[in-house]
């Protein structure tokens, strides 16, 4: 089971194929964790754009010295759309987003025609490492979806319980948030957690322990769970944990970056390979570990 | 200004002991909260609740309740309606949740607010102490509104702006956040967002400072920054005040307590009076803490007139 993010990094360098990572429209900070993430070993990397400026900036970079390719893109606007038919096409096997905006990037790879999806939603989901302890968790959906209702959420959930799968986790814990432990009717989320934990019960996500709704002490905390009446092997000992929604989900993961200073990584799922969102609330050193957590998919 | 919850505590010891119902100390943790309340000075307990249940925790505890009035009462919600009751007609200074669901709670207050025609909207602020932060921090609202609209989260944030001049902050900063990101369409929350910050420009969620900012990360990088190294984090960015836009999203980042290195006390602004809501998963520490607030925000109120 991985356990760290120095673990996820290990990993990845012993599947020891590396993956050909296509970039749009690179930066210069950009390039120095490619530059990085190709000196491990885990990747090749694909610029896609101006051949003549990434040339250059490649010169001045520690890219120089190792394998990479450019792909001239002369058309304005038109190497991310290069970038995604090389992944598309199997001729690169990783996405990341350069300098183009998020809005155009999601809606790029979103695209059900032209672009990357595979399932019939994407979502995010935020790796934290735990401090002091080998243990990552997983929250979701924590960047894609506004309001998931309960069939938004299955899908969302097995995204989550492939990824903790992939990381060796068996059994998962999983927790399904509300704002409180009791089913309310005026509480949307705490039906859909409610349905979400019938369907565990009845063996439809597999080896999977799903409690809900837990509010967030239940979630934490086995002793406060049972001071409220709650007895379940989920509570305490979490390793995914569900957001009601993307105001709870989102604010979730910056709280716990921002208040907690949890190192975090972000991977999206539910698409035909893997992608790189490149989101500014990842660190510098934790962007080389989101590399190696998409080439581990 | 009230910079820290060791100021609570002091201050507590100094205006107490209020008169404090306790609604249902049913539990081990609530009753030794109680204890050492009484023990410090803040309060002056009515207990309300299973009397045989109530008489059995003070012996185990050893705390001697039989000097104090309590009240028997089995039925959760008439146990609320009591303690309520007594603030309402002020018979005492604050009420405190014991182990009893909050629901019953806010019911009896919404309930009361209505009698009494104050056209409040109750709320509950959670405040946190961050270690080394110098002042304290809240969420609101934490407890009532599931998904409050404009006019209910302007109610709101004027409560958790009041509650900050009672504790001494003339300007507090506050922020309104949102799920929303640089994709996925406009949020309520964010509509919510920019016609709150115009209501603060017009002065009219009282005095304070509205952070241009919608999540954690514009708060601590700006709208355009980027996070490089954790160590670039300056936790004094955090505002005073922070909107939470539904229930859920609330009540999940106000009891991160259990999880961060932070303390949470969390109290319900009424009309006529604090009501301290400690989770029923609190250990004593914590509620001792919260009954401490509700002493200084009892002591405060009773010196202003709203």
């Amino acid at each position: 089971m991985v356990g760290t993010f120095a673990g996820l990094i290990d990993a990845a360098r012993e599947k020891a194929v590396k993956r050909r990572l296509a970039i749009s429209s690179i930066k210069k900070p950009d390039l120095e964790i490619i530059s990085r993430a190709a000196k491990e070993g885990l990747i090749v990397p694909l610029l896609v754009g101006d051949g003549i400026a990434a040339e250059a900036m490649v010169k001045k970079s520690h890219l120089a010295s190792l394998e990479y390719e450019i792909m001239d893109v002369k058309v304005s606007g038109g190497s991310l759309q290069a970038a995604v038919a090389l992944v598309r096409e199997g001729r690169a096997d990783m996405l990341m987003r350069g300098a183009e905006d998020l809005k155009t990037f999601m809606n790029t790879v979103l695209d059900t025609r032209t672009g990357l999806l595979k399932d019939k939603l994407a979502s995010y989901i935020s790796v934290f490492q735990l401090p002091k302890s080998d243990k990552l968790i997983l929250v979701t959906d924590t960047f894609v979806n506004n309001y998931p209702g309960v069939t938004e959420k299955q899908a969302i959930l097995e995204h989550a319980i492939k990824l903790a799968g992939l990381l060796g986790i068996e059994a998962p814990n999983v927790a399904v948030l509300a704002a409180i432990e009791q089913i309310n009717p005026s509480i949307p989320s705490t039906l859909d957690a409610a349905v979400l934990s019938k369907m565990s019960e009845r063996r439809q996500f597999g080896n999977v322990f799903v409690e809900g709704p837990l509010d967030i002490d239940c979630a934490l905390s086995h002793v406060a769970a049972g001071r409220k009446g709650i007895k379940s092997v989920v509570t305490g000992n979490v390793d995914i944990y569900l957001a009601p929604e993307i105001e709870s989900g989102y604010l979730l993961a910056e709280s716990l970056i921002f208040v907690g200073r949890m190192e975090m990584v972000g991977v999206l799922m539910g698409m035909t390979k893997p992608v790189i969102l490149n989101l500014p609330f990842i660190s510098r050193e934790n962007r080389l570990v989101e590399i190696a957590l998409a080439s581990l998919l | 200004m009230i910079r820290s919850l060791d100021d609570i505590s002091l201050i507590a010891g100094e205006k107490g002991p209020k008169r404090l119902a306790v609604l249902a100390p049913e539990d081990e943790e609530f009753m030794v909260a109680v204890k050492r309340s009484w023990e410090a000075g803040y309060i002056e307990p009515v207990l309300i609740g299973n009397s045989e249940k109530m008489e059995k925790l003070g012996e185990k505890v050893g705390f001697d309740i039989s000097r104090f009035e309590k009240i028997m009462e089995n039925d959760r919600q008439a146990i609320s309606d009591i303690g309520i009751g007594m603030l309402f007609s002020g018979k005492l200074s604050i009420v405190s949740k014991g182990q009893i669901p909050t629901a019953y709670i806010y019911r009896s207050i919404i309930r009361a607010e209505g009698k009494a025609s104050s056209g409040m909207t109750v709320s509950v602020v959670s405040f946190w102490e961050i270690p080394g932060l110098g002042h304290l921090t809240a969420f609101t609202d934490t407890g009532v509104s599931i998904m409050p609209d404009y006019k209910t989260k302007a109610d709101i944030l004027r409560n958790a702006v009041f509650l900050y001049h009672l504790l001494g902050y003339k300007k507090p900063r506050i922020v309104a956040i949102s799920g929303q990101r640089k994709f996925g369409g406009t949020l309520d929350s964010y509509r919510d967002y920019k016609l709150l910050r115009k209501a603060a420009e017009r002065g009219e969620l009282g005095e304070c400072e509205f952070v241009h900012a919608t999540s954690f990360a514009e708060i601590f990088l700006g709208p355009r920054g980027r996070l490089r190294d954790y160590r670039d984090i300056d936790l004094a960015k955090m505002p005073h005040i922070i909107l939470v836009p539904r229930l859920d999203t609330g009540n999940i980042l106000c009891k991160l307590d259990f999880f961060l290195d932070v303390t949470r006390c969390s109290i319900a602004v009424t009309s006529r009076g604090a009501v301290c809501i400690p989770s029923r998963a609190d250990f004593s520490d914590s509620i001792v803490t919260e009954l401490a607030m509700g002493v200084v925000v009892a002591d405060r109120l009773e010196k202003e007139v709203r």
